[in-house]
């Protein structure tokens, strides 16, 4: 057995680098490894005090207490004890792989903003897999994430969702278009500016909620016409394998048909983009803040009947109730947006811990408030999710919203967000509590591979600490 | 009827005095925090400690008090007390008026007459534990305006919102803002050549400035009844004031090669450099600046969103301590200030520091470079009673303020109905803007 003693070696920064080259070689990525003594936090079936978690082939094979799992005999033994072993976390809400350097805009592919309605932008077109940033949130324990384009348009583009590992953007990309994103409030770019000044539609948020609907419309009717002209098609297709046959009726036929027929029907890639959403197979993601905002894109959501996953509702306070009739799971944050003048310091703080009490499915972004934020900080997600456990979130609740609510909601709950047999082996071992930021990760597993836990900014940090 | 009239006036008048009373309690002459975990920022953590406060100053700390049995007594059993958090660099309350971005070379701008003591940011900031700001100008300029010192005490007027008799600071900056406010427009500077420069050229004015008046002077000494006084000039005047000393330099600067200029610069005309803001790249050349007695006010773990902060490192402010450098945390952000404390447990993470040192760089080191260290910023006899309690360890992410007082007075209460401030119940006005000038740079 080849012991890792994963406490004692990471005591030296010297002794670290080794032991992390030694941890990244060791496991073969199909081996075998057995993580034993740790308190599991499995998410789905509660704490494992002393708890062994077995990874073969890159799934999780077995998990439970000491005296109930047995360690197999190839299996590289990696002792946790005083460690905490918890799920990979999964951000909801990132634009990693979008994004370099913030202020440079040759490093940015964040937002189309030719139009409103940019269903056909696909993140998995430009997401960059040898971002810098992505070894930076993987080292605080982030092993998936859902990458959205920026927000400035009504209808963004289409997600993907990655796994922050992999040679390349082929084995990073676990999902491609699973989701569309969409934006609608006082901060939605208008082409035509706000209240009109540049003389073009739209310039208010009715304008943009009207343009919303005729693209949803003209979607519908696109298909319908699609579908009769591919129906025609068929028809033409059967008559000609029925030539021989039946030299008249094919005639007849002829005279029958309109003049543009013979055209191949014109595909429209930005309507065509809208149908999976328009017949719920994938969910959309709106970005939305106010109250009286996030009911007017409901109606809109409800009426083309999308599925809907809410993001944001950092002042939807008044309607906590109605959010948790739409029975829609909610991504809430950023949890550090700013209450209204004249609101209570924690009105938004506590929006987590009072929509989960009304038993709406809640995830929690890495979003900040004020600063740059964004994928630099996709890292700080395990705090933002203990904050709003500070705020009356159970602690279980809170660390369910960063990993299985997640997967669940982006249709990854069978392989991801929890330590169960069968799973995808993304774990974590940590120190003490993941969502505490005192907490130390240890060690991260992607597919059952140990990562080297090394960024650019461990490298700057080695290279000046000597 | 007119009995009547004058009971009801009599009532109506019992109000304001009742207030008055309820105010009085929460001044009382003897306070005693009583049986927490006190961490001192200056001298350790005491278990079972306790704090007496007497007229708004800490009168004694330890494991016992020699507090009159007339002290109002706060049980603090099983929660922390800290000294109040204090914010080396905030925007706040200003009301989007943060950069004269008109010239590279405003001195004379005062942030004081940009103050709103009634921005919900400060609030929010207050029940965050925050009880001292430096309200700084931006960073548009190489040399900006001065800035205002201010104790977080929400609900009282603007003048007794102003720390008293605090140090003179003067922010100036360098790198990638002025450069670019400048060089959009084709004005000098549009490089870190053209930024420098401007700064040389300001100090050399400065020079003739005060020579004119040093010979003005020596005519008047020698009872010249010609002499004329030459013009005030505002400019001059506090560029002159950097000169003679009298001001605090605090430097808005990323790259180690910036510090080494700044230094430079501020040897050749014979001021010191306080503190250098942000400073993302210290752990460079750390042991070369801990000499000059430069502290720094960095952020935690921001880096990515501009050039300059591409190799910022969360190791940053451990690195920078250890190699001697005396380091603060600061905002620079409405967001982050409501939270200074955890963004202090992170260096126990990166980097290892222990929870002493944690707890300095958000309270005894910013003091300090506010230049109010002897006041503030830690729980020692004889400085002001700047104290929050905290429901658990206040470097924790778990962490609420949940009483904060100034000066021995109670402003923050989250236990209190409504905004939870005994001294506050109007309308809070909202400034809008994140209050980070640099925030605003990474768009």
């Amino acid at each position: 057995m080849n012991n890792l003693k994963v406490a004692s070696l990471l005591l030296l920064p010297a002794m670290f680098a080794v032991a992390q080259m030694k941890t990244a070689a060791a496991p073969k990525p199909n081996g075998t490894i057995a993580i034993t003594g740790g308190k599991l936090l499995t998410v789905s079936h509660g704490t494992i005090e002393n708890g062994v978690l077995i990874i073969a082939n890159g799934k999780i094979t077995a998990v439970g207490a000491a005296d109930k799992v047995s360690v197999p005999s190839d299996a590289t033994v990696v002792d946790a004890r005083g460690m905490t072993v918890y799920p990979g976390l999964i951000d909801p809400d990132s634009t990693l792989g979008l994004t370099e350097v913030g202020s440079d805009q040759n490093s940015n592919d964040l937002s189309e903003p030719s139009d409103e309605i940019m269903p056909h932008m696909h993140v998995a077109d430009a997401f960059h897999g040898e971002t810098e940033l992505i070894p930076v949130a993987r080292l605080n324990g982030v092993t998936n994430a859902v990458v959205a384009p920026g927000t400035e348009d009504s209808v963004a583009g289409q997600d993907i969702f990655i796994q922050l590992a992999g040679r390349d953007r082929e084995a990073m990309i676990l999902g491609r278009d699973v989701a569309l994103a969409m934006n609608y409030g006082a901060e939605q770019r208008r082409r035509g500016g706000r209240g009109g000044a540049r003389g073009e539609f739209p310039s208010t948020r009715m304008g943009l909620i009207t343009q919303l609907r005729q693209n949803l419309l003209d979607a519908q009717h696109y298909e319908a016409s699609r579908d009769a002209a591919e129906k025609k098609k068929d028809k033409a297709a059967d008559k000609e394998a029925n030539k021989g046959s039946d030299k008249d009726a094919d005639k007849s036929s002829d005279k029958g048909t309109d003049k543009g027929s013979d055209k191949p029907f014109e595909r429209d890639l930005k309507m065509e983009a809208l149908l999976p959403y328009l017949h719920g197979q994938r969910p959309v993601v709106i970005g939305v803040y106010e109250s009286y905002d996030i009911e007017t894109i409901m109606k809109v959501a409800q009426e083309f009947h999308l599925k809907v996953i809410l993001n944001h509702v950092t002042h939807s306070q008044e309607i906590l109730d109605e959010i948790a009739a739409w029975k829609v799971p909610v991504i809430v944050g950023p949890i550090y947006d700013f209450p209204r003048a004249n609101e209570r310091f924690d009105a938004v703080y506590t929006l987590p811990a009072e929509l989960a009490k009304r038993g709406v499915k809640i995830a929690i972004s890495s979003a900040e408030a004020g600063g740059p934020g964004g994928a630099h900080s996709v890292r700080n997600l395990p705090y933002a999710a203990g904050f709003a456990a500070a705020y009356g979130l159970p602690y279980d609740e809170a660390l369910k919203a960063i990993t299985l609510n997640v997967a669940e909601m982006f249709g990854y709950g069978d392989k991801l967000g929890s330590l169960d047999v069968g799973k995808t082996a993304n774990v974590v071992i940590a120190n003490g509590d993941p969502l505490d930021v005192r907490t130390d990760v240890k060690q991260v597993y992607i597919d059952g591979v140990a990562q080297p836990m090394v960024s650019r900014q461990t490298r700057l940090r080695d290279e000046y600490s000597q | 009827m007119k009995l009547r009239s004058v009971l009801l006036r009599f009532a109506s008048g019992l109000i304001p005095i009742s207030t008055l009373i309820a105010n009085a309690q929460t001044t009382p002459q003897d306070l005693v925090l009583k049986n927490a975990t006190v961490m001192t920022a200056s001298h350790g953590t005491i278990e079972h400690g306790s704090v007496w406060v007497h007229a708004g100053k800490i009168a004694e700390v330890g494991t016992t008090v020699n507090a009159p049995s007339s002290a109002v007594v706060v049980d603090a059993t099983g929660k922390w007390l800290t000294p109040g958090i204090i914010d080396p660099h905030s925007h706040s309350a200003l009301d989007s008026d943060v950069n004269e971005a008109t010239s590279p070379v405003t001195p004379s701008m005062m942030m004081v007459d940009a103050f709103d003591n009634r921005d919900k940011a400060l609030y929010q900031a207050l029940a965050g534990g925050v009880t001292t700001e430096l309200l700084l100008h931006g960073s548009a300029n190489m040399i900006g305006g001065q800035a205002v010192v201010i104790k977080n005490k929400f609900g009282l007027s603007r003048d007794a919102m102003i720390f008293p008799n605090a140090p003179r600071s003067i922010k100036f900056a360098s790198g990638e803002n002025p450069k670019r406010v400048y060089g959009s427009r084709n004005q000098l500077p549009s490089t870190r050549m053209g930024n420098f420069e401007v700064m040389r050229q300001s100090f050399e004015n400065a020079k003739v400035y005060m020579a004119s008046w040093d010979a003005y002077n020596a005519k008047v000494a020698k009872k010249d009844k010609d002499a004329v006084a030459p013009k005030v000039d505002l400019k001059l005047e506090a560029l002159a004031d950097v000169l003679r000393g009298k001001l605090f330099v605090q430097i808005h600067c990323y790259r180690a090669d910036e510090f080494l200029t700044e230094e430079a610069i501020a040897h050749e005309y014979g001021y010191k450099i306080r503190a250098f803001h942000h400073a993302l790249e210290m752990y460079k050349v750390a042991g070369q600046i801990a000499p000059e007695n430069t502290a720094i006010a960095t952020f935690s773990d921001w880096w990515g969103y501009k050039d300059e902060a591409w190799d910022a490192i969360p190791w940053n402010a451990v690195m920078s301590m250890r190699k001697g450098v005396r380091v603060a945390l600061k905002s620079d952000s409405n967001d982050h200030i409501r939270r200074l404390n955890s963004e202090a447990g992170k260096m126990v993470h990166y980097g290892g520091a222990t929870e002493d040192e944690a707890i300095r760089m958000v309270t005894l080191n910013p003091a300090w470079i506010i230049g109010v260290d002897d006041r503030v910023g830690s729980i020692d006899a004889g400085k002001d009673a700047d104290l929050v309690i905290w429901n658990v360890d206040p470097l924790s992410i778990y962490a609420r303020a949940e009483k904060v007082y100034i000066d021995g007075d109670l402003f923050f209460d989250s236990s209190a109905p409504g905004f939870g401030t005994p001294h506050f119940n109007g309308a809070m006005h909202d400034a809008g803007g994140f209050g980070s000038d640099d925030s605003e740079d990474g768009d």
